[in-house]
């Protein structure tokens, strides 16, 4: 039995399918990653589970407790965390008193020892707190009691690149200690950093549940060729070529010139730049490369984005700008 | 239990320690007054030039005495209308801000039902409505015998009493609207209108012949003039303003807790 089990999930608003027909399972002990897009429904996935929503049809367990059985969530609820996409807090009270209400509920058998990690400002009200300062109280409250499950929405949004770092750290050290973590992301480089397995959500329905690695391996590498002389637009085809582009350049004073011991080519200075992602095997791609004379090779683990750009294709407008954004 | 109770409650007594110095200033003002309008003008004169609907409305019996020149004065405006608005006002706030600013989901994402939740954030209403109740009656009995004209304070005591039943039915209302309402804008304002209705529609009811259309109100079960004037004490309208209370905050915690938090 995982610690989260989805089955056909779905919830609906009126035509509006926000979560439709989705099954995973997360099993325990394990850091996973819900990734996809703004809108996607990771947030309403999270709070169906979480029991805040009624789903449309399906079913959701969490620690076993049934997400729509009020009972077994309140008890299942004493060893879940659960930091929401923007943490929102009495604006009017301070930190320490919302920690203590927490505390109160839930227990707090790690707060002092988080509070070192994450250091809000205690006695300043929230109405004060910048975002970063709110999200290092939400992160405190989803860990203080100690949970087996911590469901995380979108969790670095608003914090800064070092507590970012801190967080993954941290992260990584509470799943050594047993810890399962499921958390929503738009930012690929996050979920690669710190997950062992990801479900990837788009438009409400999942796309693909794998392990990080495979989800690597399937990527592929990004292959960058100069290569002297003019290869003809066939020379890298097949299944495991995608996206490939091809330019010619006839340099004139290029630096190749003087030592161009190329028969075929030896008055001339073209160069081709082949630029193509290759997800099939390296043997294969080092053997059709090794027909070329090569001026230069950059051969390297194609970025995750790569991969989500595959699986969402580029009709997606928000695709583009979370590239950006994932590059660190 | 009742943890969540126990902060709401702290974090209203300050305001509640606020709007018993208003109240009470408010008090003051009115008993201080009192000698030189009893000496120089009839009122009473005044009370029966008055239309029927204004005598129905501040419960106007007599102002010639302190008992009935303060219920006219300060029960019937002070507490029933103005009271009853800040607590109904109050209740309206406590599901439906928490849903409209996003902080729902970190409460209920503690270990406690929802009808939980919300019977202990009512349960904190009780803070100013019983601080009020404790500190304005010592002030108007001191005023009162301070200026020559004591209050009868089992009387006294006997209003504020009866308020709070009042008062928790009046809290009722607004958190109806809170569970039904996510804008709590909206559910704030929709208690202030509803409630500033029902105390005209009480009014008019009686002036216009249908007492019974009136017997919905809250207003209806709550006499202060009878009490401090005529000694009467209607302690059956206490008990249905306590039992509609409790009837209202368990139908909006059954509804709140079938329904989506947005």
């Amino acid at each position: 039995m995982g610690v989260i089990e989805v089955s056909d999930l779905s919830k609906h608003y009126g035509d509006v399918r926000a979560v439709d027909g989705i099954s995973f399972t997360v099993d325990a002990g394990e850091v996973f990653g819900f990734l996809g897009p703004n809108g996607a429904g990771k947030t309403t996935t999270i709070r169906t589970l979480l029991g805040f929503l009624e789903p449309t049809d399906g079913s959701g367990t969490v620690l076993d407790a049934d997400c729509t059985d009020e009972p077994a969530m309140i008890e299942a609820k004493r060893s879940i965390g659960y930091l929401p996409a923007n943490p929102a807090f009495e604006e009017s009270a301070t930190g320490r008193e919302i920690l203590d209400l927490h505390g109160s509920i839930k227990g707090e058998s790690r707060r002092a020892e988080l509070l070192e990690l994450f250091d809000p400002p205690l006695d300043r009200r929230v109405r004060e707190y910048s975002s970063g300062n709110k999200q290092k109280l939400g992160i405190i409250q989803s860990f203080m009691h100690d949970p087996e499950l911590v469901v995380m929405d979108e969790p670095t949004s608003g914090l800064d690149p070092l507590m970012q770092q801190r967080f993954n750290e941290f992260v990584r050290e509470e799943r050594d200690r047993g810890t399962t973590v499921f958390f929503s992301s738009h930012v690929l480089s996050e979920v690669r950093r710190v997950c062992d397995r990801v479900a990837i959500l788009r438009n409400g329905k999942l796309v693909t549940t794998e392990k990080i690695e495979s989800l690597l391996d399937r990527s592929g590498k990004f292959v960058h060729a100069r290569i002297r002389g003019r290869v003809g637009a066939d020379a890298f085809d097949g299944s495991a070529v995608h996206d490939l582009e091809r330019v010619v350049v006839d340099d004139e004073d290029g630096d190749g010139a003087g030592r161009d011991e190329d028969t075929e080519n030896r008055d001339s200075v073209t160069v081709t730049e082949v630029r193509f992602t290759y997800t099939g095997d390296v043997n294969d791609l080092l053997t059709s490369l090794a027909n070329h004379d090569l001026l230069d090779l950059d051969i390297e683990e194609a970025p995750l984005e790569e991969v989500f750009m595959r699986f969402y294709g580029a009709e997606d407008g928000s695709t583009a700008e979370e590239r950006g954004d994932a590059d660190v | 239990m009742f943890e969540l109770a126990r902060y709401e409650a702290r974090r209203r007594l300050r305001g509640a320690l606020y709007l018993s110095v208003g109240l009470s200033l408010l008090a003051g003002m009115y008993i201080g007054t009192f000698p030189s309008i009893a000496t120089d003008i009839d009122l009473d004169e005044f009370i029966e030039q008055m239309p029927d609907i204004f005598k129905e409305l501040f419960n106007l019996a007599t102002m010639n005495t302190i008992e009935g020149f303060l219920a006219a004065e300060l029960y019937s405006i002070g507490w029933t209308l103005l009271l009853g608005l800040y607590v109904a006002y109050s209740a309206a706030s406590l599901i439906a801000e928490d849903v409209d600013r996003e902080r729902m989901d970190i409460l209920l994402s503690l270990p406690i039902s929802r009808a939980r939740l919300l019977g202990e954030k009512f349960l904190a209403l009780g803070v100013p409505i019983v601080v009020v109740n404790v500190v304005v009656p010592v002030v108007v009995f001191a005023g009162t015998a301070a200026i020559g004209y004591p209050i009868d304070p089992v009387n006294l005591a006997i209003v504020h009493a009866l308020s709070i039943p009042y008062l928790l039915a009046c809290g009722g209302i607004g958190i109806v609207l809170s569970v039904l309402v996510d804008r709590a804008t909206i559910a704030q304002r929709g208690s202030l209108v509803l409630l500033f209705g029902l105390f005209l529609f009480e009014s008019l009811t009686v002036v216009a012949g249908y007492d019974w259309l009136g017997s919905i109100a809250p207003m209806r079960y709550f006499n202060p003039t009878d009490v401090l004037v005529e000694s009467s004490y209607d302690l059956l309208g206490g008990v249905v303003l306590l039992v509609g209370a409790i009837a209202l905050v368990a139908a909006s915690a059954v509804y709140f807790r079938r329904r989506d938090i947005e």
